[in-house]
């Protein structure tokens, strides 16, 4: 018998139906024939809110699990990559006149430069230590932003102008908007899957896994790791550009927040920590829900709203803890299973 | 099967909870939105100033309402400056309103006021003080309240008029110490009193901001006590108030007189939280309470239903922000919604721009004249009101007194200079 | 000098007492290996009990101990079995977001029962502070410092001295090891993680006539304590005394001779500087932060 080839090289029979590394399945394409529907459809502009914010953060996920799943590099400091690339844009607009389609780029090369530095230094840090390296790294980001004025406008925040034009990265239309942030995700999923089904992915789950082996088979694991930071931090800043432009304020207290980090890694685990398809999952269920239970219960009993998404967060995380994509993962196993 | 089971389980929760949705339907009511923090850290705020705004509309609505019809409020929860921008959105785009009162705090009412301007929506802010709210453009958001740099003008006025006399020193002599939160009213009251006061030539000695979440006060306070100086100006929210007080006894930091800017001085539980430390400390702010004098006897009548309607349901006295929200809220009620038609944005413009009416008139003492890019110190100012009241009142042992302008004053400035700790 | 002096002395103070509060946290985490994002809650529902007991029984904060201590030991106990227990031969994630959504909805029945309302005790001997010489210093931060010590000394000793001690100390060096010479490894996971939530409870009785208790309040006290712990030396307990005070004296001088605008900025860089000079922390054996955790 010969050995099976590589993975990655063998070319698939037929389309899988649920995703799998390196190939695209049905699962994923009907997914995405469901968002280009959500954009074109035009629901009431409330369910584009939604929408757009579902699209936003689904593609903040997936930039955080090419660290966090991926790499193994769990993260509580993200917020500082999203608060440099949307501040970053934004000061280059709202300051210079420089068009956002260019800034974007800008922020989100800062942010990069930034996280690489940081793993670099915290290259000797594993679990906890690292995770709290992030959140401390953020914060100094934060604070900083906080009492630089000049740059930031401070604790009042930093305003665009709502004048609609295509340079300014403003539209009238949400339907626009729910296209960019498609787009944005679109791309991010895009590389995701190509890290995924690529030499780089598997150094980069071996130096996961485990350092030591993947050492001794010639990856270096720094270097690996230091590169999915550095795509992640990039990925993410652009989403921070994208949000500045759609939401037009912000603040260093809510922009480079620990609540905003611990939802970029919040959203991966709830969806499926280490797979393509888990972040977006995570981020279609939990996004409209924190939505919704808002605008429902928000005006009813101060917190009610929050408490119930937290007693959900728990009983989640406790009975689905391979998030979403695990437990459909599990159901596909058992009706292919009970099919043959 | 355990596994179906959670995961009907799951699904069955979700219907219940989307089952349990109320929409609104829309009647002869006149709906406005009403955009409070509820969760989050502002949510003491959120929660007074929603609680004085119901009593409005449930007065209101009592006497009748216009020709019958009632108003009705739509609230939602505004944590966060993001979730700020997407319920307005939702209120004005699925709900349909085209009136939104709001928004506890500085920080929230800049983003609140700029979602509902993209969707031309009225908004009346009643909380919201940050000077940048009015400067943006915007026609159709209207400020109640006074603008931060009026607290600040108000500390810095009584400290040259009142109490550096009584500390027996001249203006250039005067050693002025500013402290504020770092939060955005803080820092755009500080802002303003820097500015104000290298206008009048007054020797700050020291001028710092701190972090909210500062635990412990002591490098401040003992920084002070270097720099001995005869007034300090603080704007502080209730936490930190309570803590650098509490510091202040501690370390024997002792000052001639003490200014609290709003937010947390002129909270009524600091009484509860730091007991008899408390008198003695002046509060730049709308009153809770001003001279009945100052008022004329129907709005006297009101605001007295007011106090006594606030206080069988909190069981205290409303701060000043709470007053603020019902004594705007009021007015908006009874001021520009008998003169509208269609209660369209353009038209509750039209009747706002028009309003003049003289101090005294509003439950708080303020009266209403709005910007409208024709206000000779800034032209690019509009929808600030520049009747709204502000003043200075002191605790003191007998309750909260009005001590500044004079002619709103009902007592004198007690206990200048401050007596030392020791002595308190 | 005067100055310096008193700065140095607040500093450590309360340094000792944000250590107080992290002790629970460090001790589950070297036992445990979980991080509990519900910390500040713990510390925020014992002040809430705290007030009240002094509240409605009239008793003194600090002789709400009896009452607090013994009630979140119990709570420790729900919240491990509920929670936590179930979750610990799971990817490490599951506690840290399982733990987190327990913070939210306990942050937010606690708005919703006690409204947002800043609550507080009386103070004792009427607020007034003791001096030493050019330095004040309140009977409550005393107290508190004192507490703090004693909590580590008798910490140690349990640790060293009983058997219940020896045996935390086996199932962290090697749990599996442990378990076959007989230690109830699962109930000595129940009894730390009880035991770190009854410190926490120790904790509030000694800072309530320190702080105000509201709904947010563990908002302001959880980072510091996550700082302490990993600052120290996960698990620890010398290691967080000593981190505590670092931080508390840190945030002092940094506050007065650069400026308090800053806040918590300059002990989250001291915290950076430790993790690439010692990245194991202050007193952390050597190469743990290397190994992270066991999973």
């Amino acid at each position: 018998m010969d050995a099976a080839p590589p993975i990655a090289k063998r070319r698939p029979q037929r389309w899988r139906l649920m995703p799998e590394r390196g190939t695209l399945s049905l699962f994923e394409l009907a997914l995405l024939a469901i968002c280009v529907a959500l954009v074109v459809a035009r629901p009431p502009q409330y369910l584009q809110d939604v929408v757009i914010q579902t699209f936003l953060w689904a593609g903040l996920a997936l930039a955080w699990n090419i660290a966090g799943g991926f790499a193994g590099l769990i993260s509580f400091g993200h917020a500082a990559f999203f608060g440099l690339g949307a501040y970053t844009s934004t000061i280059l607009t709202v300051n210079h006149g420089v068009t956002p389609w260019i800034g974007l780029w800008i922020g989100g090369a800062l942010a990069a430069v930034f996280a690489t530095l940081l793993t670099l230094v915290c290259a000797r840090l594993r679990g906890p230590f690292f995770i709290l390296s992030t959140l401390a790294a953020a914060e100094v980001v934060r604070i900083a932003a906080l009492n630089w004025e000049k740059l930031t406008g401070g604790a009042e925040g930093l305003a665009i102008l709502p004048t609609a034009s295509v340079a300014n990265m403003v539209f009238d239309s949400k339907t626009t908007y729910a296209a960019l942030m498609l787009g944005y995700l679109v791309i991010v999923y895009a590389v995701t899957k190509a890290v995924e089904g690529s030499r780089y992915g598997y150094y980069l789950f071996a130096a996961r896994d485990d350092e030591d082996a993947a050492s001794a088979a010639g990856v270096n694991p720094l270097l690996a790791r230091t590169g999915a930071m550095g795509l992640s931090a990039f990925l993410t800043g652009i989403g921070g550009s994208l949000f500045a432009q759609y939401f037009l304020f912000l603040d260093p207290t809510h922009v480079l927040s620990p609540e905003l980090s611990f939802q970029f890694a919040l959203l991966p685990a709830l969806g499926g920590l280490g797979t393509a398809i888990g972040p977006v999952l995570g981020s279609f269920a939990i996004t409209p829900l924190s939505e919704m239970l808002r605008a429902y219960f928000g005006g009813k009993a101060a917190g009610l709203h929050l408490a119930i998404y937290g007693g959900v967060l728990v009983i989640v995380m406790l009975y689905f803890p391979s998030g979403i994509a695990g437990a459909l993962q599990r159901l596909s196993k058992r009706w292919r299973s009970s099919n043959r | 099967m355990p596994h179906a089971l959670r995961w009907a389980a799951l699904a069955a929760g979700a219907v219940a909870l989307l089952a349990t949705v109320v929409p609104g339907a829309a009647q002869e009511s006149i709906r406005i939105g009403v955009l409070q923090p509820m969760t989050g850290p502002a949510t003491k705020n959120g929660t007074e100033n929603y609680t004085a705004m119901q009593i409005a509309r449930d007065m209101f609505n009592e006497r009748g309402g216009i020709n019958g019809r009632k108003v009705e409020f739509l609230l939602a929860d505004i944590p966060t400056p993001t979730a700020a921008i997407s319920e307005t959105e939702r209120l004005t785009t699925k709900e349909g309103v085209k009136i939104t009162l709001g928004s506890g705090v500085s920080l929230l009412a800049i983003p609140v006021s700029q979602a509902a301007e993209r969707h031309g929506v009225f908004h009346w802010e009643t909380a919201g003080a940050a000077d940048i709210i009015t400067k943006r453009g915007f026609k159709y958001t209207f400020q109640v309240g006074p603008a931060a740099y009026r607290y600040g003008q108000a500390a810095v006025d009584i400290t040259l008029d009142e109490l550096a006399p009584k500390l027996g020193k001249s203006p250039a002599n005067l050693r002025v110490a500013l402290l504020w939160e770092n939060r955005a009213f803080g820092k755009s009251v500080g802002d303003s009193i820097r500015a104000y006061a290298k206008e009048k030539n007054i020797n700050l000695v020291y001028d710092e901001g701190y972090d909210q979440f500062l635990t412990d006060m002591t490098p401040i306070v003992q920084r002070l006590k270097d720099v001995k100086p005869d007034v300090l100006l603080a704007i502080s929210f209730p936490n930190d108030a309570i803590l650098f007080q509490r510091k202040a006894k501690e370390l024997d930091f002792n000052v001639g007189a003490m200014v609290g800017v709003s937010a947390g001085y002129s909270n009524p539980d600091l009484r509860d939280s730091i007991g008899d430390m408390v008198n003695g400390i002046f509060v730049s702010d709308f009153a809770a309470r001003v001279n009945p004098k100052a008022l004329s006897p129907e709005t006297l009548k009101v605001a007295d239903e007011f106090f006594k309607r606030y206080d069988d349901k909190m069981k205290r006295p409303p701060a000043g922000h709470a007053s603020s929200a019902f004594s705007a809220t009021w007015a908006l009620f009874t001021e520009v919604f008998p003169k509208a038609k269609t209660f369209e944005p353009a038209e509750l413009r039209d009747i706002a721009l028009k309003l003049d009416l003289p101090e005294g008139s509003l439950a708080n003492g303020s009266g209403i004249k709005f910007t409208n890019n024709d206000w000779p110190v800034d032209p690019k100012d509009a929808g600030q009101n520049l009747r709204a009241s502000i003043g200075v009142w002191q605790w003191q042992k007998t309750g909260n007194n009005q001590v500044f302008p004079k002619k709103l004053a009902t007592t004198e400035p007690l206990m200048v200079p401050l007596p030392n700790w020791s002595q308190r | 000098m005067t100055t310096v002096g008193q700065l140095v002395f607040s500093g450590l103070l309360i340094g000792g007492i944000y250590a107080l509060m992290s002790i629970g946290l460090t001790l589950i985490f070297g036992v445990l290996r979980v991080v509990n994002f519900a910390h500040g809650e713990f510390l925020m529902l014992a002040m809430y009990g705290a007030w009240a007991v002094t509240k409605y029984l009239g008793l003194n904060p600090y002789y709400s101990v009896v009452a607090i201590v013994p009630a979140m030991f119990l709570f420790g106990v729900l919240v491990h079995r509920m929670i936590v227990a179930p979750a610990l031969d799971k990817p490490h994630l599951v506690v840290v977001f399982a733990t987190m959504g327990l913070s939210i909805l306990m942050q937010n029945v606690a708005l919703m029962a006690m409204s947002a309302d800043l609550l507080d005790v009386p103070p004792m001997l009427g607020g007034r502070s003791f001096s030493f010489g050019p330095f004040y210093a309140k009977p409550e931060l005393l107290i508190g410092f004192a507490v703090a010590v004693a909590c580590t000394l008798a910490l140690r000793f349990m640790l060293q001295a009983t058997y219940l001690g020896k045996a935390i100390r086996a199932t962290v060096q090697d749990g599996e090891a442990a378990q076959l010479m007989g230690v109830p490894v699962p109930r000595i996971f129940l009894i730390t993680f009880a035991a770190g939530s009854a410190l926490v409870g120790l904790s509030a009785c000694v800072m309530m006539p320190l702080f105000s208790v509201f709904p947010t309040v563990g908002l302001n006290f959880v980072l510091i304590a996550f700082v302490i712990v990993v600052l120290g030396g996960m698990g620890s307990i010398e290691g967080a005394l000593l981190g505590g005070i670092c931080i508390g004296i840190v945030q002092s001088l940094s506050s007065y001779y650069i400026a308090p605008a800053f806040g918590q900025m300059f002990f989250f860089m001291l915290f950076l500087l430790v993790m690439i000079f010692r990245p194991a922390g202050l007193l952390g054996r050597k190469g743990e932060a290397s190994i992270g955790i066991n999973d």
